[in-house]
């Protein structure tokens, strides 16, 4: 099959946001099947697709806002509204 | 996401900022990744509630209140700047093409990851690679590899904030997962290897 590999590559990819046709499933797991590269890539693909889901975590769990943000959020608050 | 505990008075918008201030600049951080910004929509987000707080039902908590509010300043935001930016990326070159000979197979064959996947996914040494990794990426694909992967935002919602198809979405995706897959094997496999 030509451009069996680059074909492939996007259905791992697509496979992550949409389901795929039974054609292409047929297709992608006859090819990963007998293509070490492309199963090698998708997973790869999936071990990135759930490391960026913890990052998101990891990177912002801890985030708060600084004492000088709270007081300037604040004033701001009580000069537009009046409360 | 939990109900609010407290029963303090719901119209005041000092108690949404002590109650829900740090959920929701956290909510817009790591949307916006960006502290000034997202500072300011917590600022318009608090005053546009106490404008509207006649129309809150109750029958929501008052922070899924507040974070509706927020999704709307943030989508706002995103629009403005991919028409004022004008971020576009060409359909027609695709860049994936480089990874492959012309007869589709692999340029450079992919190679299996041997670490312990959870122990990898929970490092923080490797999140600062895959962010730098996510940095380097053109700002199209960027915009929306964070809002999909990075913040697990459903397609149909970037699609809706990004005004582009389902089609282009999944390209624009295709592209960047395959350009950070080369960017690990190279600053973070290759890396390990080595050492």
């Amino acid at each position: 099959m030509k451009h069996a590999c680059q074909e492939v590559s996007r259905l791992a990819s697509d496979s992550l946001d949409r389901p795929l046709s039974l054609l292409e499933k047929l297709r992608f797991h006859i090819h990963l099947s007998v293509c070490g590269n492309c199963r090698n890539y998708t997973e790869n693909m999936h071990l990135i697709h759930k490391a960026t889901e913890m990052m998101q975590q990891t990177n912002y769990g801890h985030i708060r806002l600084s004492r000088e943000q709270q007081q300037r959020l604040h004033d701001i608050l009580h000069r537009e509204t009046g409360v | 996401m939990k109900a609010d505990i407290t029963v303090t008075d719901n119209n005041n918008p000092h108690n949404w900022l002590n109650d829900h201030g740090d959920y929701l600049y956290r909510y817009a951080m790591s949307r916006l990744h960006d502290e000034e910004l997202a500072s300011d929509l917590l600022q318009e987000t608090l005053l546009a509630g106490w404008k509207g707080h006649a129309g809150f039902s109750g029958s929501s908590s008052v922070r899924t209140w507040l974070v509706g509010i927020m999704k709307h300043k943030i989508i706002d935001h995103i629009r403005k700047e991919i028409r004022e930016r004008n971020l576009v990326e060409s359909v027609e070159s695709d860049p994936t093409s480089a990874y492959f000979d012309a007869d589709g197979s692999w340029h450079e064959a992919p190679q299996a990851w041997h670490e312990n996947p959870e122990a990898l996914c929970a490092s923080g040494q490797f999140h600062t690679v895959l962010d730098r990794c996510i940095e380097k990426l053109p700002e199209k694909q960027q915009l929306v590899f964070r809002m999909r992967d990075v913040s697990g935002e459903e397609s149909e919602a970037v699609c809706n904030t990004c005004d582009i198809s389902a089609t282009h979405l999944h390209v624009l995706l295709h592209r960047a997962r395959m350009a950070l897959r080369y960017c690990l094997q190279h600053h973070w496999f290759n890396q390990e290897e080595k050492s």
